[in-house]
C-alpha cells in the first residue's frame, strides 16, 4: 500500500519548490521513477478528488499544483 | 433540488459521457441504418438518400454561423418540430441539416427556411454547401473569445462568405473547395489541410511588463512555456522578470497564456496569412498540406477587404483554369507554382520560401521549371 | 438600458451570409425582455458586442487566459477567460467556456436542444458554438460560480457530460457514418461512442503529457478530417472487390445518371465521359471500359474512392469492411504539421472494439513513459523512430506503411540482430593485422 506515504512525498516535494507552484504530470512521474506513469496519474487525480491538489489548465495542457497555491486569476480579479 | 455549494459532492454524477446518439436518430434514419444504397444532390443544398428498403430521406443543408444564440437554436427547433418531427442535425462544417422522409414535405420546408431573415437583413438559413462548390468555413474563436487571437474569426468569415455567397449555393467549381480559418498559429481548429486557409499570425515578439511580471506570473512557468527556448530570467531595476530573445521567437503566444504580463498582439504586427492547396480526402491524390502563398495582410476590420480580395483571386483563377475533379492543390501542382502566382496575380516574396525545420524538402532540386 | 454603439460591427449585419452580429443582438434583446430568472448578468451580450467593437477598433483582442480546468475533480471541459477591461465591460468580466460532449454525428431531438437552451439562457450568456472544432457543443461565456451549477444540471437533468480539454483525451468525433452514408465501412458512431465511454477517466482527468485526439472516418473521403488532426485516425476501408452494377454504369454513360450524384450541376461540363472522368483519373490505372462493361482489377485498387464518388449508383464499397488505423497527425505547432501514418492497414471494427482498445492502451503506456511534457504522439514517433513505434504496437513492418524506403543507409542496427554481437577481441584482430 503506502498510499499515504506517497501522498506525503508529493506534498512535501511540491512544498519544497520555492519558485513554482504548477507542475506537469511528468514532474510527478519523476518522483516515482519505478512506477508506471498511469499509476502515478491515478494517484494525482485521486489527490485532486480529495482536495489536496488542483488542476490548472492552459487550455491545451493541464498542470497540477497544491490547492490554492500560486497566482490565481481569481484572486487577481477579486481585489477590485 | 440542485447544486449545493456547501455539499458539492452530494449526489454528484460524473463520467456519464454524451447522450446516446441512438436516442436522437430520426425514425427513417434509424430504420435504414447501414442500408443506404446511393445518394443524389437534387439541387444545391438538397440531398436524397435511397435505402435498400426503397425508403428515402431528403435533407436540406443550410449554412449557419458557428456562433449561435439560444434564440436562434430555438428557431431551428421550431422548424424541426414543424417539418421534421423534432429531429435536426449539424455537420462537421457548421451547417445545419433538416431531414424529411418524403418529397411532399420538402418544398414547405425549403420555403419556410428561405423566408427567414435576421433583423439586419442577412439570411438565417442559406441553402447550399453541397457538391463541387464552396461549403461553410470552419473557424476558431477570434477576438470574440480568444486571448491569443491575431485576427477576428467570425468577422473575417462573415466578410469572406458574403463575397463568395454565390458559390455556396451554385456547385459551379471544378471540385469541392474547403476554406478554413484559424485565428493564430496554434490552430485550435486545424486549417493546415484546407484548399484555402486563412490564418492569423503575429509578427512582434511579446512585450514584457517588467514592473508587474513578478506579481502576475510564475517566472519558471513563463520560461518553460516557450517552445523555442527564447525566454530566460533576468532582473530589471531590481525586479525579477524575463527577457525574450526576439530572434528565436515564433510569435505563438504560449508565454502570454501562462503569463499575462507578456502581451503579444499588436494592431500593426498581427494580421492574416493565406495558405492554399491542402486536402484531406484520399480521392485521386493523397491528402496534403496547404502552402503559404500570402505571408501577411493587415487586419482591416470590419470587412478585411484585402483578405477577401486575395481569397477571391485564388478562387477565381482556380475556377477558371482547373479541370473537372481537380482540387485546388492538384491544380497548382499541375500548372506549377510559378504559374499559380501568375494566374492568381499574387506577389511572390522571399517569405514564402521555407526556412523552418524541413525547409530543404520544398526547394527546387531540378531544372524542371517554366519560364 | 443604454443602447450601445457598434458602428463597425453593424457593417457585418449587411450581406447575405448569416450575421453573427445580428444573432448576438437578438439574444441581447431577448435577455432584456425575458422574465427568466437570469443567473448571469443581463447585459452580457451587450457588453460582448461592445468589447468586440473595441477589438475591431484597436485591432487587438481583449481577453486574458484563466487557469480554470474543469468542474471539481475534472481536469478538462472548461476554458477560463477574463476580460482585460473589466470596469467598462463588467458583464463579461469573467466569461468562461464549457465544452459539452456532443452525441455522435450531431443528431439531436429538439426536446434535448431546448433543455440546453433553457439552461444556457439562465446560467450563461445564451451564446454557443454549434459546434467547436473538436466537436463539442461549446457553451460560450459564463461566470465562475455558475460552472458547478451548470454541471449539476447537465448531469442530473440532461444526462449529459462535459468534453475534454488540456492534457486529456479530447472529445472523440466521427463522421455521419452508417446513419446516412452508403460509403461508411464501419459504424463510426458506435465506435466513437463506445471508446468515449470506455475512456471516460482519461477524457475528464489528465493522464498524459499533452492532448490526445481520436477521430472516426467511415471511408477514405475523410469527412471528419481524422487524418490531419487526430493522434489516432480510424478510417474505414474494405479488402474485397468494389461491387459493380453494370446496368447503372451504362446509365451514367448514357447520361441518365449524373456524376457525383449531381454535384457538378452548376456548370456545363459537357456530357459525361467515363474514360476521361473515371478510367483515366484512377490513380492506380486499375480500371478499364470497353464500351459495354466496366472492369476493375481490384487487387491493384488503392481505394481512393474517386470512381465510387463519381458513380455512386453503379459502384459500392466491398463487403469485407473494417478500418485502417493511422497515428500521429497534428497541426504545425511546433516541429511542423504531420499527417497520420498508416500503422494498421486493416482491422475489423466490431463491438466491443477490444482490439483497438488494447492497441490504444499500449500506445498510451509508451507515450506516458517516453513522451516529454507537451509532446504529441506524432512528435514522439518521429523522435523515437517508426520501427520503435511498431514494436510498441506489436506490429510487423510492412511496405504499406511507407511512401518509399529510406534513402540514407544509416540504419541503427540492434546488437542482438548481428551474428556474434558487437563485442570483439582486439588481440585476435592483431593476430591478423599489424599495428
Amino acid at each position: 500500500m503506502g498510499a499515504e506515504e506517497d501522498k506525503k512525498l508529493i506534498i512535501d516535494t511540491l512544498k519544497g519548490k520555492k519558485t513554482k507552484t504548477k507542475f506537469y504530470l511528468k514532474d510527478f512521474n519523476n518522483m516515482f521513477p519505478e512506477r508506471r506513469p498511469r499509476e502515478v496519474s491515478k494517484l494525482v487525480n485521486e489527490m485532486v478528488a480529495e482536495g489536496l491538489l488542483e488542476y490548472w489548465s492552459t487550455g491545451s495542457t493541464t498542470m497540477i499544483g497544491l490547492k490554492g497555491a500560486g497566482i490565481q486569476h481569481e484572486t487577481e480579479d477579486s481585489d477590485q | 433540488m440542485g447544486y449545493d455549494a456547501k455539499n458539492p459532492m452530494k449526489d454528484r454524477i460524473t463520467d456519464i459521457g454524451p447522450r446516446d446518439y441512438k436516442e436522437f436518430l430520426p425514425p427513417v434514419i434509424k430504420k435504414n441504418f447501414g442500408k443506404w444504397l446511393y445518394h443524389e444532390i437534387l439541387e444545391p443544398g438538397v440531398l436524397l438518400h435511397v435505402s435498400e428498403s426503397g425508403e428515402k430521406v431528403f435533407t436540406v443543408r443550410v449554412g449557419g454561423a458557428r456562433l449561435m444564440s439560444v434564440t436562434h437554436i430555438r428557431e431551428i427547433c421550431d422548424i424541426a418540430d414543424k417539418h421534421c418531427d423534432g429531429y435536426v442535425r449539424w455537420t462537421t462544417r457548421n451547417n445545419i441539416e433538416f431531414m424529411v422522409d418524403s418529397e411532399a414535405k420538402l418544398k414547405p420546408l425549403m420555403e419556410d427556411l428561405e423566408k427567414r431573415k435576421f433583423a439586419g437583413g442577412s439570411l438565417k438559413f442559406p441553402r447550399g454547401g453541397t457538391g463541387a462548390g464552396l461549403t461553410n468555413i470552419v473557424h476558431t474563436q477570434g477576438w470574440l473569445h480568444c486571448h491569443t487571437a491575431a485576427i477576428d474569426a467570425s468577422g473575417v468569415v462573415k466578410a469572406v462568405m458574403d463575397e463568395l455567397y454565390e458559390d455556396f449555393g451554385k456547385m459551379r467549381l471544378p471540385a469541392h473547395v474547403r476554406i478554413s480559418l484559424a485565428c493564430c498559429l496554434n490552430m485550435c481548429g486545424a486549417v493546415h489541410c484546407s484548399d484555402i486557409a486563412i490564418l492569423g499570425v503575429h509578427r512582434k515578439p511579446p512585450m514584457v511588463d517588467h514592473d508587474n511580471l513578478a506579481n502576475m506570473c510564475e517566472i519558471p512557468l513563463a520560461v518553460a512555456s516557450c517552445p523555442t527556448g527564447a525566454i530566460k530570467t533576468t532582473t530589471v531595476d531590481g525586479k525579477k522578470s524575463v527577457e525574450v530573445n526576439n530572434d528565436k521567437c515564433m510569435y505563438c503566444g504560449n508565454c502570454f497564456t501562462m503569463c499575462p504580463a507578456m502581451p503579444l498582439a499588436d494592431a500593426e504586427g498581427s494580421g492574416v496569412a493565406i495558405l492554399v492547396g491542402g486536402k484531406l480526402s484520399n480521392r485521386i491524390t493523397a491528402p496534403m498540406f496547404s502552402k503559404v502563398v500570402v505571408p501577411f495582410l493587415p487586419n482591416e476590420p470590419p470587412r478585411w477587404p484585402q483578405t477577401v480580395e486575395a481569397v477571391k483571386k485564388i478562387l477565381n483563377a482556380y475556377a477558371k483554369d482547373a479541370k473537372k475533379y481537380e482540387r485546388l492543390g492538384d491544380w497548382a501542382a499541375r500548372i506549377s507554382w510559378e504559374r499559380f502566382f501568375e494566374k492568381t496575380d499574387l506577389p511572390f516574396t522571399e517569405h514564402l520560401i521555407d526556412d523552418y525545420r524541413f525547409a530543404y524538402t520544398t526547394w527546387r532540386t531540378s531544372t524542371q521549371f517554366k519560364f | 438600458m443604454v443602447k450601445r454603439k457598434t458602428p463597425m460591427l453593424d457593417e457585418l449585419e449587411k450581406g447575405k451570409w448569416p450575421s453573427f452580429v445580428s444573432d448576438i443582438k437578438q439574444e441581447a434583446e431577448s435577455r432584456n425582455e425575458t422574465d427568466v430568472d437570469l443567473q448571469t448578468p443581463k447585459e452580457v451580450c451587450d457588453d460582448l458586442l461592445d468589447l468586440l467593437e473595441l477589438s475591431f477598433k484597436d485591432r487587438e483582442g481583449h481577453w486574458k487566459h484563466g487557469g480554470i480546468a474543469g468542474v471539481f475533480g475534472y481536469g478538462g471541459g472548461v476554458i477560463g477567460r477574463y476580460c482585460d477591461r473589466p470596469e467598462e465591460f463588467p458583464a463579461v468580466k469573467d466569461f468562461h467556456t464549457l465544452r459539452v460532449n456532443q452525441p455522435s454525428s450531431y443528431f439531436y431531438r429538439t426536446e434535448f436542444l431546448r433543455k440546453i437552451c433553457e439552461l444556457w439562457e439562465r446560467r450563461g450568456s445564451g451564446l454557443t458554438n454549434m459546434h467547436g472544432s473538436t466537436g463539442d457543443i461549446i457553451l460560450l461565456g459564463t461566470t465562475t460560480p455558475q460552472i458547478e451549477e451548470i454541471f449539476w444540471e447537465l448531469t442530473h437533468n440532461l444526462k449529459q457530460d462535459l468534453g475534454g480539454s488540456g492534457s486529456n483525451l479530447r472529445t472523440p468525433n466521427c463522421c455521419i457514418g452508417k446513419s446516412r452514408c452508403e460509403f461508411a465501412c464501419y459504424d463510426t458512431q458506435e465506435a466513437c461512442r463506445n471508446l468515449t465511454m470506455e475512456f471516460q477517466d482519461e477524457l475528464h482527468r489528465p493522464s498524459f503529457g499533452y492532448k490526445f485526439k481520436m477521430k472516426f472516418d467511415g471511408c477514405p473521403n475523410g469527412c471528419v478530417a481524422s487524418i490531419a488532426r487526430s493522434d489516432m485516425s480510424v478510417i474505414g476501408t474494405w479488402k474485397d472487390d468494389i461491387r459493380i452494377d453494370q446496368e447503372a454504369v451504362q446509365a451514367y454513360v448514357a447520361g441518365e445518371f449524373k456524376p457525383d450524384g449531381g454535384g457538378f450541376a452548376g456548370r456545363d461540363w459537357g456530357p459525361f465521359d467515363i474514360v476521361k472522368e473515371v478510367i483515366d483519373l484512377c490513380p492506380t490505372h486499375c480500371m478499364a471500359w470497353n464500351g459495354k462493361k466496366l472492369g476493375i482489377n481490384n487487387r491493384e485498387c488503392n481505394r481512393c474512392m474517386h470512381c465510387i464518388n463519381t458513380m455512386p449508383r453503379a459502384l459500392r464499397i466491398g463487403k469485407e469492411t473494417g478500418a485502417s488505423i493511422l497515428f500521429g497527425a497534428k497541426a504545425p505547432i511546433l516541429e511542423g504539421a504531420q499527417l497520420s501514418t498508416l500503422t494498421i492497414p486493416f482491422m475489423r471494427m466490431e463491438e466491443p472494439f477490444n482490439e483497438i482498445k488494447e492497441l490504444v492502451g499500449k500506445i498510451w503506456d509508451w507515450w506516458s513513459e517516453e513522451g516529454r511534457s507537451r509532446e504529441r504522439l506524432g512528435e514522439l514517433m518521429q523522435r523515437k523512430g517508426f520501427a520503435k513505434f511498431l514494436d510498441v504496437c506489436g506490429v510487423k513492418a510492412d511496405p504499406r506503411m511507407i511512401k518509399e524506403p529510406r534513402s540514407n543507409p544509416y540504419i541503427f542496427w540492434k546488437e542482438a540482430d548481428i551474428p556474434g554481437g558487437w563485442e570483439r577481441d582486439i588481440k585476435d584482430f592483431r593476430k591478423r593485422h599489424q599495428k
